[in-house]
């Protein structure tokens, strides 16, 4: 009986909670994307580097939803996943900051947080807004990250870049997700913003969340992540636990196809 | 000598700076209007006569109806050209279904049907195949009232004055006329659905950015159909107003009637670019206009000016709006 449940547990925890087999993504003549395979475990914190260009936004784009890939399987949790939407993977838990924010500038923080599952509440048969359930959370979720607005009824356009990228942060670690996608959430924030994110993303990972962080600050990869991968031009090139690299290796990694290319054309 | 610098907070200037900031437009809108009402007050005797306020409601009743749909196709970021010919088409059509004896509450169904149906086609066109609104609805202008006239060969329908369908346009509820209490509890419902509902949320959200409400989960396809249905349903409303209240269909009503309607939302501080709203707005900006045009004509002055007023008074608040108010915006 316990053997069952064990056995159960240890297939669960090998099982990874995404799984990308063979995706391709081509924009025009462009490939993006070129068959890449990628195993993201439950709980782990892994880093996703590489050149500008290399398809890092493409790949996780994939994973969210907001891409469906010409060719390849995504699995969650080992079942294939048929999710074609953002809507359809934000419903089973995989949630993302994306490198543009996708933030509304003409609604205030609150409903930014909100956006798309707005509480409501009952008057008169109508379900209007619940915008004072909307402000008392969302005050809650900012001060859990050390994030201070204004005013939460500011309109995001009134807020610096910072800011800008606390709140998309806030709006997708807000809510418990399965999967938490950053893509480089981190390049407007000031040093003490940056230690709370990377705060945060130790403490969800430590509850579950399986987390994947796209950033060009290498130093940060070593203080959280587990597993860095490397991509360039479209392919994944390398895969290191964090205990088998440093930073050196990892620059190589990422410029490596480059250098190569260079001493070819030279 | 330097200072040592201190670690505190800055402080916050008072809070009616952001609440002056934020509803400037509708503010301004609201001086202008009332400036407005002063002027006709005292270059004229009847402007401000029970019967001529009661009068000037009945007739801005329509054009309320219309903008505040509007408001919310142009919070998207669309626009919706076709109303005028939406109200010429439902105005003939209404007027030829009653003179064929179809009894008045099942006309008027089928005419709000029909204007949703309209709607609901040029939304399809606009969300599901992406074409621009403005073509759209510009083919949707030019098609509603060529059948509008196919439909009549230019005549006018008259309607039957003992049929109670003309009490929509000429009747009284609670000593209002009828017209202006269907207009109101269309502002009532507009204003508290682009406000306070889901709804309104996700049109301001498309408005300020479509992916970014996408990538929320939002159905952005079937909140912006739902927009032109809403103008549709609006529009023959109108249409069913103004028949009534005229005794008689005619596809020649309501020409020009679209631009009317897009001045008053724009009047009303609701930009064009779409992700700011006001339905507040948007009626003040409707009643400006009709004011104008009721208190030119009170004025002796020629109608012809009514046009060149109009205009020049968008132009000046539109100049005024983007020049003095949006100082601290991003656009
Ligand atoms: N929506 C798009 N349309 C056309 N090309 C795109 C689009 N998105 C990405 N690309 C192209 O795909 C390639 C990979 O881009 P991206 O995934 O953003 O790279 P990274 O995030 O690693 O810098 C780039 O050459 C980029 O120009
Ligand atoms: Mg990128």
């Amino acid at each position: 009986m316990t053997e069952g449940i064990n056995q159960a547990a240890a297939a669960a925890a090998a099982t990874p909670r995404v799984r990308l087999e063979g995706i391709r993504k081509q924009f025009g003549s462009i490939q993006a994307l070129r068959g890449v395979d990628l195993d993201l475990m439950p709980g782990e914190v892994l880093g996703l580097v590489g050149d500008n260009a290399a398809g890092k936004s493409t790949l996780t784009k994939v994973i969210s939803g907001a891409y469906v890939p010409d060719e390849g399987r995504i699995l969650v949790d080992g079942q294939a996943a048929g999710y074609t939407t953002p809507a359809e993977a934000r419903a089973i838990g995989i949630e993302m900051v994306y490198q543009d924010l996708s933030l509304c500038d003409t609604i205030d923080v609150a409903g930014n947080l909100f956006l798309g599952r707005e509480p409501r509440r009952s008057v008169l048969g109508l379900k209007l807004l619940d915008r004072q359930r909307m402000r008392e959370e969302a005050r809650r979720n900012l001060d859990a990250l050390d994030i201070h607005v204004p005013s939460l009824d500011a309109y995001v356009e009134q807020l610096s870049g910072g800011q800008r990228q606390s709140i998309a942060i806030a709006r997708a670690a807000a809510f418990a997700p399965r999967v938490l996608i950053m893509d480089e959430p981190t390049s407007a924030l000031a040093v003490a913003e940056v230690e709370a994110v990377l705060r945060l993303i130790r403490r969800l990972a430590e509850g579950g969340t399986s987390i994947i962080l796209i950033t060009h600050r290498l130093q940060d990869l070593f203080r959280v992540c587990d597993r860095i991968v490397v991509m360039y031009e479209g392919t994944k090139v390398a895969e290191r636990r964090i205990g088998e690299t440093d930073l050196e290796d990892l620059v190589g990694l990422i410029v490596g196809g480059k250098a190569e290319k260079l001493k070819g054309h030279a | 000598m330097s200072t040592t610098p201190i670690y505190e907070r800055r402080p916050t200037g008072p809070r009616y700076h952001d609440f002056l900031a934020r509803h400037a437009q509708v503010l301004s809108i609201a001086a202008f209007f009332l400036l407005m009402v002063v002027l006709f007050s005292l270059n004229t005797n009847a402007f401000l006569s029970q019967a001529n306020l009661l009068n000037l409601l009945r007739q801005s009743a329509p054009l309320i109806i219309v903008a505040v749909a509007m408001t919310f196709v142009i919070t998207t970021g669309g626009i919706d050209l076709s109303v005028g010919s939406t109200v010429a088409l439902v105005n003939a059509l209404v007027a030829i279904a009653l003179q064929a004896g179809v009894p008045w509450p099942l006309a008027v169904l089928a005419m709000l049907v029909l204007g949703g149906l309209v709607g609901l086609l040029q939304g399809w066109f606009v969300a599901r195949e992406g074409i621009p609104a403005f073509i759209v609805t510009l083919a949707g202008l030019s098609i509603l009232r060529g059948v509008a006239l196919l439909l009549t060969q230019g005549f006018s329908i008259p309607i039957a004055s003992d049929n109670w369908f003309v009490q929509i346009g000429r009747g009284w509820f609670l000593g209002l006329p009828f017209p202006a209490i269907l207009a109101v509890l269309v502002m009532a419902a507009g204003a508290l659905a682009l406000s306070s509902t889901r709804f309104g949320r996700y049109v301001t959200a498309i408005g300020a950015n479509a992916e970014a409400a996408r990538r929320a989960g939002i159905g952005v396809q079937g909140v912006t159909m739902a927009v032109y249905v809403l103008t549709g349903i609006a529009a023959a409303l109108a249409g069913i107003v103004i028949a009534a209240r005229l005794g008689s269909g005619s596809s020649n009503a309501a020409v020009g009637f679209e631009l009317d309607v897009i001045a008053a939302v724009v009047l009303g501080g609701t930009s064009l670019m779409g992700g700011r709203g006001s339905i507040l707005g948007t009626c003040l900006g409707a009643l400006t206009i009709a004011v104008i045009g009721n208190g030119l004509i009170l004025a002796h002055i020629s109608p012809f000016f009514t046009q060149i007023v109009t205009g020049l008074i968008i132009l000046a608040a539109i100049w005024l709006n983007t020049k003095v108010f949006r100082g601290g915006r991003r656009r």
